[in-house]
């Protein structure tokens, strides 16, 4: 069942790959429905996984990158209906498959510590989650910016141009997408530190016990806080609007899935619930 | 009841005839009525454009239709008919279709994949109808040409890129800053290029558009004709500071706009995009400029290479689309085939009919203590009986493989079923249909005349 999701986020990408490069209506109708079809089934992995370990399945890596696919693809799905735009999929639906792909082979059914047991868990993993759903877009759309900025520059317009919305519509986009992710990280990392702050003093649990600005789960979260702080900074003070906030949204996307991956399967001693 | 066009166009007249030969002067509609004036056609089209002036026709006999209608181009146009004549194509049947389909797509047309012609074969057979010129042969055909010339369009992209050089500055402006509506515009030169591109522009409804020149009488006669406001020549740099889009086009023998100007100007936009088009010769704003990071700067060479390449993009794609119309003229052939053999299938359901007519009409005193329920039912089951019995005959008669077997298997159902004593002398295609079907050119299938 948890290979079902993966399977149809593959169709998906193959769909979304030919409509993009043959640039058919048709086949990208089929692309969006059968993501759609996807995000509905995964919905009810999900649903399924929460009514058997009795709460939302964020715990453990594997079902928080699940959980984030999910978000990714509902998040996209709501961008590509409401702005009419299909092109952005062909760059989203293989990072969907990638990751749903390391947590259906890493996947197992966790139960949930105690300490986990609490409505600050749901509220803290699902703002987070969301927040890094909206830097995956943010990012994805910051690099179709720069491939279409590229081709602008060089005056050769050929692939992208005939594809792309505008310059200024991508960085709006861009805008919006960081500014939205950077609320809600703000929102789970506070939510994070005060319940954290509740837990410290009574719990025993070498977990909780370890979290720290030391632990790199925690740093290098708090390393991607200050790089999309800037980038809102940067874009409203001094300009830093289209390629350079492009990058920046790259950077600080590598920078969370570096911690969702990596630094959250081997090197973290607080995260590992 | 055949498919006859006689036109002009581009590829056979030269521009002085095709002047002459313009229906839209005295208008379509008229041409319409004085050729129903004309005995032969039964169904007609007119499709005029400043590239070729067209008539489209069903009628019976295409040699005596061709002449009546070159004597109309000539007595229409007042234009003598050996002057005319050497100039004419004449199509008949499937190459009607082919011509329509291909001019359709935009792969007849002067400039390859050009949109314009696709909105103008609309506006001709929206005439027709009106006028009530247009028929069951006429009706099946242009709606097919539309889904043809769009499904072209879409699957190869023929009509993409823009092949002109104010066009291309426009569509670059599109994929840099999406609507052109909000925009600020600043004319650099007064000049006919500054002017075409303005005008342009103006036609997208851009926001503003400033007019600049060392002349300010002349910035101020063409703020007037672009709806602009002219500027002061020593307030460009604050106009440059505003200004979304700027156009150069003026003769200085230098640079008049500097790099360290722009690099200045930047900083103070805080890097908001500029669009800078110079297209003057020699150029008016230093090449190092579009170095900047949200500078695009094209000058009249890279346009024209994008439309060079764009042009080059178009012409190989047309192998495809012709491919495309192909199939599409094959599909219409079937249709048009089948059309033949539709007074055998409507001779065969007649005689059908008339049996279980006639049965039912024998056995009247049997069925007569029936209630009207049963009576019903019964009238009911031996009409889909009839249907069932006829539907595989019908469908193999339509979709025969070539006009021989058509016409064979036709033969030997008329011969099977003695159908040559009632079969009916007019087809049902000779009689015009006010009704325009639903262009289905994907499958070869027809609506059934019946």
């Amino acid at each position: 069942m948890t290979m079902l999701p993966l399977l149809l986020y593959t169709i998906a990408g193959v769909a979304y790959a030919f409509s993009f490069a043959r640039r058919s209506q048709r086949t990208g109708r089929l692309a969006t429905a059968s993501l759609a079809g996807a995000a509905l089934i995964h919905t009810f992995v999900i649903g399924m996984r929460t009514v058997e370990v009795g709460q939302l399945p964020f715990v453990g890596t594997a079902a928080a990158i699940s959980a984030f696919v999910w978000l990714l693809a509902v998040a996209y799905l709501y961008t590509e209906v409401t702005t009419d735009e299909r092109a952005m999929g062909v760059f989203i639906v293989p990072l969907l498959v990638v990751l749903e792909g390391v947590s259906a082979l890493s996947d197992r059914v966790i139960e949930p510590a105690p300490v986990l047991d609490s409505p600050w868990f749901a509220v803290h993993v699902s703002s987070l989650l969301f927040a890094y759903a909206a830097f995956a877009l943010a990012c994805v759309i910051g690099i179709t910016y720069v491939l279409l900025f590229r081709e602008l520059k060089s005056k050769r317009l050929g692939f992208f141009a005939a594809r792309l919305p505008s310059l200024q519509v991508l960085d709006a986009m861009n805008g919006r997408a960081v500014s939205v992710g950077w609320l809600f990280l703000t929102a789970g990392l506070a939510v994070g530190a005060v319940w954290l702050f509740q837990l410290q003093p009574e719990t025993m649990d070498p977990r909780v016990r370890a979290m720290s600005l030391f632990d790199p789960k925690i740093s290098v979260v708090v390393l991607s806080w200050l790089v999309y702080s800037f980038e809102i900074y940067a874009r409203r003070a001094i300009g830093w609007s289209g390629k350079r906030a492009a990058w920046l949204s790259a950077v600080g996307f590598s920078i969370i899935l570096l911690n969702l991956v990596p630094v959250g399967y081997f090197l973290t001693d607080s995260h590992n619930f | 009841m055949d498919l006859l066009l006689l036109g002009m166009s581009h590829h056979t007249a030269p521009v002085d005839l095709r002047e002459r030969v313009d229906f839209s002067r005295r208008g379509v509609s008229e041409a319409l009525r004085e050729l129903a004036a004309c005995p032969s056609p039964t169904e007609a089209v007119v499709l005029t454009t400043c590239n070729r002036a067209e008539i489209y026709v069903a009628c019976e006999d295409s040699e005596t239709t061709r002449h009546g209608l070159e004597r109309f181009m000539s007595r229409f146009h007042d234009v003598p008919e050996h002057d005319l004549a050497p100039h004419l194509y004449v199509h008949t049947g499937a190459d009607v279709a082919r011509h329509l389909f291909r001019v359709a797509a935009g792969l007849d047309s002067l400039v390859v994949g050009e949109p314009q012609i696709f909105g103008q074969i609309k506006d001709a057979y929206a005439v027709a109808s009106r006028e009530r010129r247009t028929g069951a042969l006429l009706n099946k055909l242009f709606p097919w040409s539309f889904a043809v010339g769009k499904r072209v369009r879409a699957d190869t992209g023929l009509g993409e890129g823009a092949v002109s050089v104010s066009y291309t500055a426009i569509s670059l402006a599109r994929k840099i800053f999406g609507s052109l509506k909000a925009l600020r515009v600043l004319v650099v030169g007064a000049g006919e290029m500054a002017e075409l591109t303005a005008t342009h522009l103006r036609s997208q409804q851009v926001g503003r558009i400033g007019v600049t020149s060392r002349t300010r009488a002349r910035a101020d006669a063409l703020a007037r004709k672009v709806d602009g406001t002219a500027v002061d020549w020593t307030a460009v740099d604050d106009e440059l500071l505003e200004a979304d889009i700027v156009v150069t086009a003026t003769g200085a023998s230098t640079p008049i706009i500097s790099t360290t100007t722009i690099d200045r100007i930047m900083r103070a936009r805080r890097n908001r995009p500029l669009f800078i088009i110079d297209i003057g010769l020699p150029r008016d704003v230093e090449p190092d400029a579009g170095d900047l990071e949200q500078v695009f700067l094209y000058n009249i060479d890279d346009l024209r290479s994008i439309v060079s390449e764009n042009l080059a993009r178009r012409q190989e794609q047309t192998a495809r689309a012709e491919a495309m119309v192909s199939n599409e003229v094959e599909a219409f052939v079937v249709w048009l085939r089948s059309r033949g053999t539709i007074p055998t299938v409507v001779a065969l359901r007649r005689r059908f009919e008339s049996i279980r007519q006639a049965e039912l009409k024998r056995f009247e005193s049997k069925l007569s203590g029936l209630s009207p329920e049963a009576r019903a039912r019964v009238d009911e089951v031996t009409q889909l009986l009839v249907q069932k019995l006829l539907l595989t005959p019908t469908e193999r008669l339509k979709t025969a493989a070539d006009e021989a077997t058509a016409a064979q298997y036709a033969e030997i159902i008329t011969q099977l079923f003695g159908l040559a004593a009632d079969a009916p002398t007019d087809a049902p295609a000779a009689a015009p249909a006010t009704r325009a079907p639903s262009p289905s050119p994907s499958t070869s299938k027809t609506p059934v005349a019946s």
